[in-house]
């Protein structure tokens, strides 16, 4: 986490922040939904200059038995990232950030899967980094519900992350690496937007009652936006060649 | 209260509020029947269901499947069904009841690689799906192409009552044989007729929501639709 | 599927039938590579990147340059490392863990096609002689499997090394600085292409796709340089070659290799 001297200026004085963005405004996200051949589910997704792979396989059997659930499939999730997708080239090895990361994901998917009826089976949800540029967990996490979807896996809801963080003072919505490295605090959120529940939380950095409730304010306005972007993938996908009758 | 008016929808949309039954992939949430799979909301009746546009095949007893051996232990074959469930052919089904694991070899009947077509007899979740390849229609696939098609078109290349696969098989003169797991295998003399064949297959998996899919069909393989 | 690695008995007794007529499942020649589409700069962020599409095969590979110590030995020359990895998106049958023996080998000719060729003037990648050098890595990730990775992997290393940038270091107090936005060429002296070929029964075929890779008999990779000399070889497989087949194979490598190395060199001329 940040506070680091930078030449870098996070906020300008008219508010525009060193992307050119204004203090509530995502960056760019795009997601394709089924971009993978062999995966049953898959989704390619570019948050701002973050680019993350996904697919999901499954319902299927587990190896080895003794990993299964009797009462209900099971929900793995893996992120990985790839040894170019940051600054300085990364072993292909998983590190301890990236076993957390996976957790931390999965713990935000699970609310939101419906596995009781495949027994004995598991989910698996491997999201691949290609290019890191902060907010990689949001990202992934919000690639990986379309890609569940995409897979056909009962849901009661889709899962939307983005975050939210304070640099040069100011409460920021979607906190990019250079703004992580040196702002004051990144916290990333995990959002069901039907259901109205937060799945994913985390905090780094400092603030005070007041900014961590602002943080989650501007946060979860922030995932209902990404969760447009997520309904459109599956839209374009699923139900553009017919009409709605 | 019938309301026939479909909609697209995806995981987690709202698709009615009331007091309505929540059927196949529906879920409800307090008032509210949400969708847990991308489909066409259905409401009829009372009820209200999703027709799903993805997802796998899910083993259902008394389906007719197209499955392939992957292993055999001493007692059964293991069968892939192209679902998230292996299933399980006893070799009593095809030896009989005498079957003695001592004298008889399971492999000199189905070896790994066979394509069969078999019954789902018992697809309780606890253990994986019981089949049989006992019956008229049953047993292993000699010859012919296999086509995957996605299992939720399989009623619709099935069409009412049959009558979408039988106008492609008087097309073509092929045989086809469709398991509900989405696994189709097509047979025929002429070499045209088969790639004919195979082609309205296809088309059907990529065209099942298209209204006048029969009428394109029924062009294709020059063949006047009723 | 449960298990889609073992090939239903209509499927292989097709392909066998259709190879004694000379044909192949997806109607290809015996010698026809399927459509390579290579495009480069796929990860604006490393210093070079590549992702090539063999069929329905997708392989991202990425380069990063940054300054190393030098190897012991080989104090008066840069370091290069190409790795490959099957991601677990590839196929259902990838596990994840420890790299498999078959991904080791893919990483290892992977590295040798480009190393052996000398596709980069190591010499070049000096910064201080025994004290600093460049290092060069690329990592390939395999995105989807339908088949020779072998070639997938060689094709995009070769195009992303042969597009990337190396930042320009000077050295202070004895340690390498990045000079913020300037770059050089690469030292590309040659382009290293693979070409594998599968045998089945007394067949020979190129670029078998995935079903043919689980009926095959035995197979080799042959790597050429933009001279047409063989640089890298593999045999793999439970079967053996015949001397005559080995020399038709490497005629064959040496073809479809210029083939495709023109390719390779139309996806970079594209960028500036």
């Amino acid at each position: 986490m940040g506070g680091r001297d930078t030449d870098i200026v996070l906020l300008d004085e008219n508010g525009i922040r060193s992307d050119g963005r204004k203090i509530n405004e995502t960056r760019k996200v795009s997601i394709k939904a089924g971009v993978l051949k062999n995966a049953n589910g898959s989704a390619y997704i570019e948050f701002g200059e973050n680019k993350i792979l996904v697919g999901v396989y499954g319902p299927r059997d587990v190896h080895p038995k003794h990993l299964s659930d009797t009462d209900t499939g099971i929900l793995r999730c893996r992120y990985h990232m790839a040894p170019f997708s940051v600054g300085e080239r990364k072993n292909p090895a998983p590190s301890r950030r990236e076993v957390e990361i996976s957790k931390v994901i999965k713990e935000a998917l699970q609310p939101a899967v419906m596995l009781k009826q495949f027994p004995r089976t598991a989910v698996d949800v491997f999201m691949e980094v290609l290019q890191a540029d902060g907010g990689t967990r949001c990202a992934a996490l919000t690639g990986a519900s379309v890609a569940l979807a995409d897979a056909g896996i009962p849901m009661r809801d889709l899962v939307a992350g983005c975050a939210a963080g304070k640099a040069a003072d100011t409460i920021i919505l979607d906190v990019n690496n250079e703004e992580d490295q040196a702002g004051q605090a990144d916290l990333p959120i995990g959002y069901m937007p039907n259901l109205e529940k937060i799945t994913l939380l985390q905090l780094d950095g400092i603030l005070t009652p007041d900014e961590y409730k602002k943080c989650i304010e501007i946060g979860i306005d922030g995932c209902k936006q990404v969760y447009e972007i997520q309904k459109k993938a599956l839209q374009e996908k699923y139900f553009a060649k017919s009409d709605d009758e | 209260m019938n309301n026939d008016k479909k909609r697209h929808v995806i995981p987690g949309e709202v698709i009615v509020s009331g007091p309505y039954r929540a059927e196949q992939n529906t879920v409800m949430e307090g008032d509210k029947i949400l969708a847990t799979t991308i489909g066409l909301s259905d409401i009829h009746d009372g009820s209200v269901k999703v027709i799903p546009l993805s997802g796998g095949y899910y083993p259902k007893d008394d389906d007719l499947v197209i499955g392939k051996i992957i292993s055999h232990s001493a007692m059964s074959w293991e069968v892939d069904i192209n679902s998230c469930y292996s299933g399980m052919l006893p070799a009593t089904d095809v030896f009989g009841r005498d079957f003695s694991s001592s004298s008889d070899d399971l492999t000199s009947k189905l070896d790994k690689g066979d394509l069969i077509v078999t019954r789902i007899v018992n697809s309780d979740k606890t253990r994986d799906p019981l089949l049989t390849i006992s019956g008229r229609e049953l047993g292993k696939i000699d010859s012919g192409e296999l086509v995957y098609i996605s299992p939720s078109k399989v009623a619709r290349l099935i069409g009412k009552r049959g009558s979408m696969i039988q106008m492609i098989e008087s097309g073509t003169n092929a045989q086809i044989t469709i398991g509900q797991n989405g696994l189709v295998v097509v047979s025929c003399e002429d070499s045209d007729g088969l790639l004919k064949a195979i082609k309205a297959i296809d088309l059907v998996e990529e065209k099942a929501h298209v209204a006048n899919l029969t009428d394109q069909i029924s062009e294709m393989l020059n063949v006047k639709s009723d | 599927m449960t298990d889609s690695k073992i090939i239903d008995q209509l499927k292989k007794n097709q392909m066998l039938e259709l190879l004694k007529e000379g044909k192949r499942i997806d109607g290809r020649n015996f010698d026809e590579v399927r459509e390579l589409s290579i495009d480069i700069d796929v990860i604006p962020k490393a210093e070079g990147s590549a992702r090539a599409r063999l069929g329905d095969t997708e392989v991202v590979a990425g380069v990063k340059v940054q300054p190393e110590r030098p190897f012991p030995d080989t104090g008066d020359q840069g370091m290069l490392i190409c790795t490959a990895e099957i991601l677990p998106i590839a196929h259902s049958s990838v596990e994840t863990g420890p790299p498999q023996p078959p991904v080791v080998e893919l990483a290892r000719v992977t590295d040798r096609g480009i190393r052996e060729s000398k596709m980069l003037d190591m010499k070049q990648l000096v910064l201080e002689k025994n004290k600093s050098v460049i290092g060069v890595f690329c990592d390939n990730a395999v995105t989807d499997h339908d088949g020779n990775l072998f070639d997938a992997c060689s094709y995009a290393t070769t195009a992303a090394i042969n597009s990337c940038k190396i930042p320009k270091y000077e050295m202070q107090d004895d340690a390498p600085v990045k000079i913020e936005n300037e770059f050089n060429a690469p030292p590309i002296s040659t382009l290293p292409v693979s070409v594998t070929m599968a045998k089945i029964g007394d067949y020979i075929i190129v670029d078998p796709n995935l079903d043919e890779w689980s009926i095959m008999d035995a197979r080799i990779t042959i790597t050429t340089n933009s001279d047409g000399n063989v640089v890298a070889l593999q045999k793999g497989g439970h079967d053996g070659f015949t001397q005559e087949e080995l020399i038709k194979c490497a005629e064959i490598s040496v073809k479809a290799g210029s083939k495709i190395r023109e390719i390779i060199k139309q996806s970079s001329s594209g960028e500036d």
